[in-house]
């Protein structure tokens, strides 16, 4: 593992970031089809063990490029990049990189809850099950530890045969970010996860991603300001495929150093 | 104006939508009507198999000649007339209706002559045969035959002395009396055996030149004679005697008569017995009023000897006539005390007992169509009786179970529905069809649920699209492909290259997983970086040429290996090995063929299943590090359960109900053989086969109409099952 200090480069958008970087994307451009640039040169440092957040008016790119963290993107026949990206100093689009690995280093949370169709269990056990772990008592331990991470454990244990489908919406969603802790990732990437959610539930989930910085490095994109300002500790602001600015949350919300960003955040547009 | 001109189009609109709602529910209710009319239809159709035995008193009337004993009557084949012939040796036709006397007539007998004896030469032939208290034989015919005038029918009836012998020499001191007789025709010879007042046995046969006379005693050792037999072929000459022993001579040839078994039936005496019609099983009644049937069948030692097989209710009294129907194996029994049993020997069973008169029965006959009975008893009195069994040979038992047919060595399932003459019986198992049936879509089955399913994987699932844009409508296409035309391909064309090549066959079945593996293998050990390289697509490609390697190297492999291992010949190897037989039609072909007509439904129905599993689930599974494959089995095949089931259950209910292919690629030999090497048949093929040969309204054609019945149940349960667990699944695992 290769721990990059931070350092001062030829980028505007460099920061005083004193923590160590867990993913860095260097001249990164994205084509859906080619000639069309979905991202942009995107040059970016994200700090371990923070919440950084993605904010942007829609289309701006800040999913694309989330994507790109977990190769996701890998999906849509005819797209392709070019840069790259570092994850602990490592070009995931290497050709020696083994995408399951990748994966299971970072994990995902979809904008929509997308269990399995089986019981909770199963769901949460999915992840260790495809990466080989097959002891029952092993399995079980880490659904638990896993559940209680996303701090659905109480509202669950008496029911783990029953199908993820019965739970409720915010418990899916928990569920859902249980099964990409229970990989025990280094990253989790967040789509919006809240974005389908009522306000307490919502809630729940910002309690939840609050607890899990301590341990893991969290990747959120979120169309909703209040929230990036909430939970994160960084903040990168989008447009059209372009970081336009990047900073410590508190910076980006009372000083942004763009005007841009200003605009944004103020709610002149967007 | 605005308002009414509102109104007007509203009232409109309520007009269309009730229109709409009339003819979409009769559309509706249409469907619903019609599957419940086609099964009620069917129902009908075979229901009357199940009608069970009537016998209803027509007619009940006195023979105005009280005075005069009645030895035979029988009935012309329209009910509309019937003769008697009394001792004195007259014979009377009179009307039914009518009584009106039609015609008298005489054997011409001597002055204080009187018949003691007779025999009917034949069940459906004219000619009988009399023997007298001195010692002659007259042979006689009757005939009552129909003239069609401009409107009506008129049963004429004849009636001919053919033949006198003089059996017997009777002398002063003793009579010449012939006891017993028992007279056939062959196309060669007349048979004559008869028992005489000494208690000897002899047998005359002749023709236009020769003459055989023999004399039987010396076989019989002490026994004493009661009743005398012999079939309609004139082969088997049977003796009853007094201590309930019976004794077979075989007289097939006239110059070689010998006794070829004894055995002992009952204990008690020997009062009647007669063969049904086939020649094969005789009826046996005692004394004791037991009644058995037997017939030959070869047994352990190699032999011939007539085997126990039916028993039928006991008579209180001894049985002292059995008469046959001469259409099928119905007989009636009637013992001493005047009771009746009517039987039928094949489903072993009694099927009705009444008692006709209140004296006992002097004489009876079973009318020609078997549709009638006519009874004389002892005080004259004569009875009439519409006999009602359509469909005796079709019970439970004879449809579902097994049964012990003559000339078979045991009881066994057997359809064999029509035979060369009228003496075959049919044999109407339904089970090897519904053998049949599952043998055909079993191996349909499995060949087409994993071809079908793994291309509906790979097309959804892994191939590009240009490639799943081919391999779609190409599946389409097979699906349009007639069932004739694959039935004829594969039952002309296929076959006898599958025979052929069998060898090679065999080869191809383990030489393509074998060269699969070790592709796989070597696939491996290409570089990591090459393999991502490329591109989607020349996976079949690569796939294609080792299939194509794989058939090359068992066919040129083929030749060396049979010659090697399997002594040149591997049809012979296996018969002579495993006393496998190898059809030409068999049930591989079968299965490749009714394979081929199920894919495209499988594969068209699972693909969508398949397809239309979410992205998302997809998409979190990857997220999850789970590679392409383990989300495919372990997220999207559990997904699109419910959709996979349906469509291999609809793929069976195809398989079930496909009809061109299994009549045209199997041999339709209703065998009960699970090796893949033979045919079967099919109840649909059967359907096919056979209805041009059933007469309307005949067993053959409500039993295959009760095939239908069975069918459409059959079909109709799958899909019904499929449904339900279909629907189950889908709730359980789609709910995204």
């Amino acid at each position: 593992m290769v721990n990059m200090k931070t350092t001062l480069r030829d980028n505007n958008l460099d920061t005083k970031v004193s923590a160590k970087t867990i993913i860095e994307t260097i001249d990164l451009d994205f084509y859906y089809v080619p000639e069309e640039k979905a991202l942009k040169t995107v040059n970016l440092r994200i700090p371990e063990k923070k919440v950084t957040a993605f904010i942007g008016p829609s289309g701006c790119g800040k999913s694309t490029l989330l994507r790109c963290f977990n190769r996701m993107n890998d999906l849509i026949i005819g797209s392709y990049i070019e840069g790259s990206v570092l994850i602990e100093g490592r070009n995931i689009y290497d050709k020696q990189v083994r995408l399951e690995e990748l994966r299971n280093k970072v994990g995902m949370v979809f904008q929509k809850s997308n269990p399995f169709p089986m019981s909770i269990w199963e769901n949460v056990a999915f992840g260790p099950k495809v990466n080989g772990v097959s002891s029952k008592s092993e399995l079980d331990d880490i659904v638990e530890s896993a559940l209680k991470q996303a701090d659905l454990w109480r509202e669950v244990n008496d029911r783990m045969d029953q199908s993820a489908l019965d739970l409720s919406g915010g418990q899916q969603q928990r569920l859902c970010i249980a099964r990409t802790l229970a990989n025990k990732p280094s990253i989790i990437l967040m789509d919006e996860p809240a974005s389908a959610l009522d306000p307490i539930s919502t809630g729940k989930i910002e309690e939840t991603i609050e607890e899990l910085k301590k341990e893991y490095t969290i990747v959120i994109v979120t169309h909703n300001m209040q929230q990036a300002a909430r939970v994160s500790d960084y903040t990168a602001f989008m447009m059209v495929g372009e970081m336009v600015e990047f900073d410590q949350t508190n910076t980006i919300f009372t000083n942004p150093k763009k005007k841009l960003t200003e605009e944004y955040i103020t709610g002149r547009f967007g | 104006m605005s308002i009414s001109t509102n109104e007007q189009f509203r009232k409109k609109v309520d007009r269309a939508n009730k229109t709409a709602r009339i003819i979409i529910s009769f559309g509706g209710y249409g469907v619903i009507i019609s599957i419940i009319f086609i099964l009620l239809f069917l129902m009908y159709q075979s229901l009357p198999l199940s009608f069970s035995v009537s016998i209803k008193e027509m007619l009940s009337f006195s023979y105005d000649k009280p005075d005069k004993r009645i030895i035979a009557i029988g009935l012309d084949q329209y009910q509309e007339v019937y003769y008697v012939l009394n001792d004195k040796g007259y014979v009377e036709f009179y009307r039914l209706s009518d009584k009106v006397l039609l015609l008298r007539d005489s054997v011409g007998l001597n002055k204080d002559e009187k018949i003691l004896s007779i025999s009917k030469g034949d069940y459906l032939k004219d000619r009988f045969a009399v023997g007298t208290n001195s010692g002659r034989i007259i042979q006689a015919e009757i005939r009552m035959l129909p003239e069609y005038g401009k409107q009506d029918r008129t049963i004429v009836p004849h009636f001919k002395v053919k033949d006198i012998y003089q059996a017997e020499i009777p002398t002063d001191s003793i009579p010449a009396h012939i006891e017993e007789l028992v007279f056939r025709q062959n196309d060669d010879y007349d048979f004559y055996v008869w028992i005489n007042h000494a208690q000897e046995l002899m047998l005359r046969i002749t023709d236009d030149y020769d003459e055989y006379r023999k004399d039987l005693t010396e076989f019989l050792g002490e026994s004493k004679l009661t009743k005398l037999e012999m079939d309609y072929n004139a082969e088997k000459l049977i003796a009853g005697t007094i201590s309930g022993e019976l004794f077979w001579f075989d007289i097939s040839d006239p110059e070689e008569v010998y006794l070829k078994d004894n055995w002992k039936v009952s204990d008690t005496p020997v009062s009647s017995l007669a063969f049904l019609i086939g020649s094969n099983t005789i009826i046996i009644g005692n004394t004791d009023g037991q009644v058995t049937g037997y017939f030959p069948t070869r047994t352990l030692d190699n032999v011939f000897r007539f085997m126990p097989v039916y028993s039928f209710d006991t008579h209180a009294a001894a049985v002292e006539q059995i008469y046959i129907s001469p259409r099928n194996r119905t007989f009636l029994t009637i013992d001493s005390h005047g009771k009746a049993h009517l039987n039928y020997s094949t489903t072993n069973q009694t099927q009705i007992e009444f008692k006709p008169f209140d004296n006992t029965v002097q004489a009876g006959a079973i009318a020609p169509k078997s549709d009638g009975i006519i009874l004389i008893d002892s005080k004259n009195q004569i009875g009439h009786y519409k006999l009602e069994d359509e469909h005796p040979e079709a019970t439970l038992q004879t449809l579902f179970g097994k049964v012990w047919y003559e000339g078979y060595e045991k009881p066994e399932f057997v359809w064999q529905s029509t035979g060369g003459s009228d003496e075959f019986e049919p044999k109407f198992s339904l089970i090897p069809l519904i053998f049949g049936t599952l043998k055909g879509t079993l191996y349909a089955m499995l060949f087409s649920i994993p071809l079908a399913l793994l291309a509906a994987i790979y097309v959804s699932q892994f191939s590009p699209k240009w490639l799943s844009s081919v391999i779609k409508p190409t599946v389409e296409i097979m699906a349009a492909l007639p069932s004739v035309v694959i039935g004829f391909l594969a039952g002309l064309y296929f076959s006898p290259i599958f025979e052929e090549n069998l060898m090679a066959i065999f080869l191809v079945s383990i030489v393509v997983p074998v060269v699969s593996l070790f592709g796989i293998m070597g696939w491996r050990l290409v570089p990591e970086v090459q393999r991502m390289r490329m591109p989607l697509g020349w996976e079949l490609i690569l796939t294609f040429a080792l299939f194509i390697i794989s058939v090359w190297l068992s066919f040129s492999l083929a030749d060396t290996i049979e010659n090697l291992f399997f002594a040149g010949n591997i049809k012979q190897w296996l018969y002579d090995a495993w006393n496998i037989n190898y059809d030409q039609r068999n049930s591989l072909v079968v299965g490749f063929a009714l394979g081929f007509a199920v894919i495209p439904i499988i594969f068209t129905i699972s693909e969508d299943a398949l397809s239309n599993v979410p992205d998302s689930l997809t998409s979190a599974s990857l997220a999850l590090g789970a590679s392409r494959w383990q989300t495919v089995y372990r997220v999207v095949i559990p997904a699109a359960a419910g959709g996979i089931f349906a469509a291999v259950m609809l793929g069976l209910g195809r398989a079930i109900g496909e009809t061109m292919i299994v009549l045209m690629a199997t041999g339709n030999t209703p065998i009960l053989d699970l090796s893949p090497f033979n045919g079967f048949r099919a109840m649909s093929a059967c359907i096919a086969v056979e209805i041009p040969e059933a007469p309307v309204g005949g067993t053959l054609y409500r039993i295959l109409f009760l095939t239908a019945f069975l069918l459409f149940i059959f079909t109709f349960l799958i899909n019904s099952i499929a449904a339900r667990i279909s629907d189950k699944l889908r709730k359980k695992y789609a709910r995204f």
